[in-house]
């Protein structure tokens, strides 16, 4: 035990030690795996690793984030969550809350869901935070001299989020394929189409492309969800110029469940994408 | 002193080896067989960041806008100097998995020598889908630079973030 500490302290100095000279990047992270859906009963671990280059001090935390009809993902405050969402961040249980690894040290993080009895049938669900802590204050140097003008200096706080969704009861789910069309946005050509989704958990899967009568598909987009707090969402893929003049016609879409779990069809359409 | 660091240093990493050895080979022995499980991951990495360079104010409040794909547009009334960069970070995982990206969308700035500034963010896209090569968004922003702003370095942070869904 004595000896662990030790070691820790010295991880700690190490990271001192960095913080003083000019850091390349501290705070690159892999995180694995990048969903966890639990029954109740089980925990599972996730691995956080130190990719960059210099030791870093990394933050896991749970935040709510509720899915738009655009289908991107708003980060709720705390105070504003929901009952549902406050039970959510109340029965994941996870350890340890931060970590300092030298680089590709990678750490096991234990999450674990505490089930309060009488706990209504649904799915609740955080989003887990990974994220570097910056280091403290940059060393600013010397003051400017007022000839000097400003000098600007952004430091991003960078991390990753995985959700963790925790299933009460016995859930189902459905999705349909609405209209597909391609758009030009302010980012490019990018590919549309609308999913909704009926029932009482989220649904996630695999999106597939295919022109009638070749093999290769279009267009492959993986890890697509639509969860409970949103009946509907559309999917919108910037693709290449090239791609989204291809696109257009008759194709054929198909929404499937994960690979890992066996990669059924959800739903099917062929539609005529404008 | 800094030889006796690094033999401590050493120690410690390979007490560290040795405890995920053991824990390793007991896992073995409980059941048996050799399983590995490989997981899918995500790898954010920073390959630049977000830079304005020096800007000297002038007598009107100004802006200096930095495109997400680094092209500096520096206001009436300011003199800007350095390379400007736009923020950029490097996503890995899974071929054809789609990210959602984003971050804050301003951040306030305090200068050394006191005084403030402010900087909306924009961000390339709201989601990416990852190729062989993985993928990558970019930061940019716009800074409004007050009338005869304060000297000084001005230092600010902001959360960028990577999410599955």
């Amino acid at each position: 035990m004595l000896r662990f500490l030790k070691a820790l302290g010295l991880f700690t100095a190490a990271a001192l030690g960095a913080a003083a000279s000019p850091a390349l990047a501290a705070g690159d992270l892999l995180v694995a795996p990048t969903r966890v859906i639990l029954d109740g009963s089980r925990g599972t671990e996730v691995v956080l690793n130190n990719i960059g280059t210099e030791p870093a001090t990394y933050r896991i935390s749970l935040e709510i984030k509720r899915m738009t009809a655009e289908g991107g993902l708003d980060e709720i405050a705390e105070e504003n969550v929901t009952a549902a969402e406050r039970t959510a961040l109340d029965m994941i249980a996870f350890s340890p809350r931060r970590v300092t690894l030298p680089p590709n040290q990678p750490q096991v993080v234990r999450v674990g869901v505490r089930l309060p009895e009488g706990t209504p049938p649904g799915e609740y669900r955080a989003h887990m935070l990974f994220r570097a802590v910056p280091d403290a204050a940059p060393a600013s140097g010397e003051p400017k001299p007022a000839s000097e003008g400003v000098s600007i200096a952004l430091t991003p706080i960078y991390g990753i989020t995985i959700p963790v969704i925790v299933r009460v009861g016995d859930l189902g789910a459905e999705a349909a394929i609405g209209a597909a069309w391609v758009s030009e946005t302010q980012d490019g050509p990018a590919f549309n189409f609308d999913l909704t989704r009926t029932g009482n958990r989220s649904v996630y899967g695999d999106i597939e492309v295919t022109r009638p009568g070749v093999a290769e598909p279009l267009l492959v987009a993986r890890g697509i969800a639509v969860y409970p707090e949103v009946g509907a969402r559309k999917v919108s893929l910037r693709v290449p110029g090239e791609l989204a003049a291809k696109l257009k016609g008759p194709v054929h879409i198909r929404y499937s469940e994960d690979r890992e779990i066996g990669g059924g069809t959800i739903d099917e359409a062929e539609r005529v994408v404008k | 002193m800094r030889n006796y660091g690094m033999k401590r240093a050493l120690a410690g990493a390979a007490i560290a080896a040795l405890a995920m050895n053991a824990s390793a080979a007991h896992a073995a022995s409980a059941t048996g067989t050799a399983t590995a499980k490989i997981l899918r991951q995500i790898t954010l990495t920073k390959t630049s960041d977000l830079q304005y360079a020096t800007i000297i104010s002038g007598a009107t409040a100004s802006t200096v806008a930095v495109s997400t794909a680094g092209a500096a547009t520096c206001g009436a009334g300011l003199t800007c100097t350095g390379t400007t960069t736009a923020g950029s970070y490097n996503v890995q995982g899974t071929n054809g998995a789609v990210v959602l990206v984003g971050g804050d969308s301003s951040v306030t700035l305090n200068g050394s020598l006191g005084g403030t500034m402010s900087s909306t963010l924009t961000y390339s896209s709201p989601n990416i889908t990852l190729g062989t090569t993985g993928g990558s968004f970019q930061v940019g922003g716009t800074l409004s630079v007050g009338a005869n702003q304060a000297s000084g370095d001005y230092s600010g942070t902001f959360n960028v973030t990577a999410n599955y869904q």
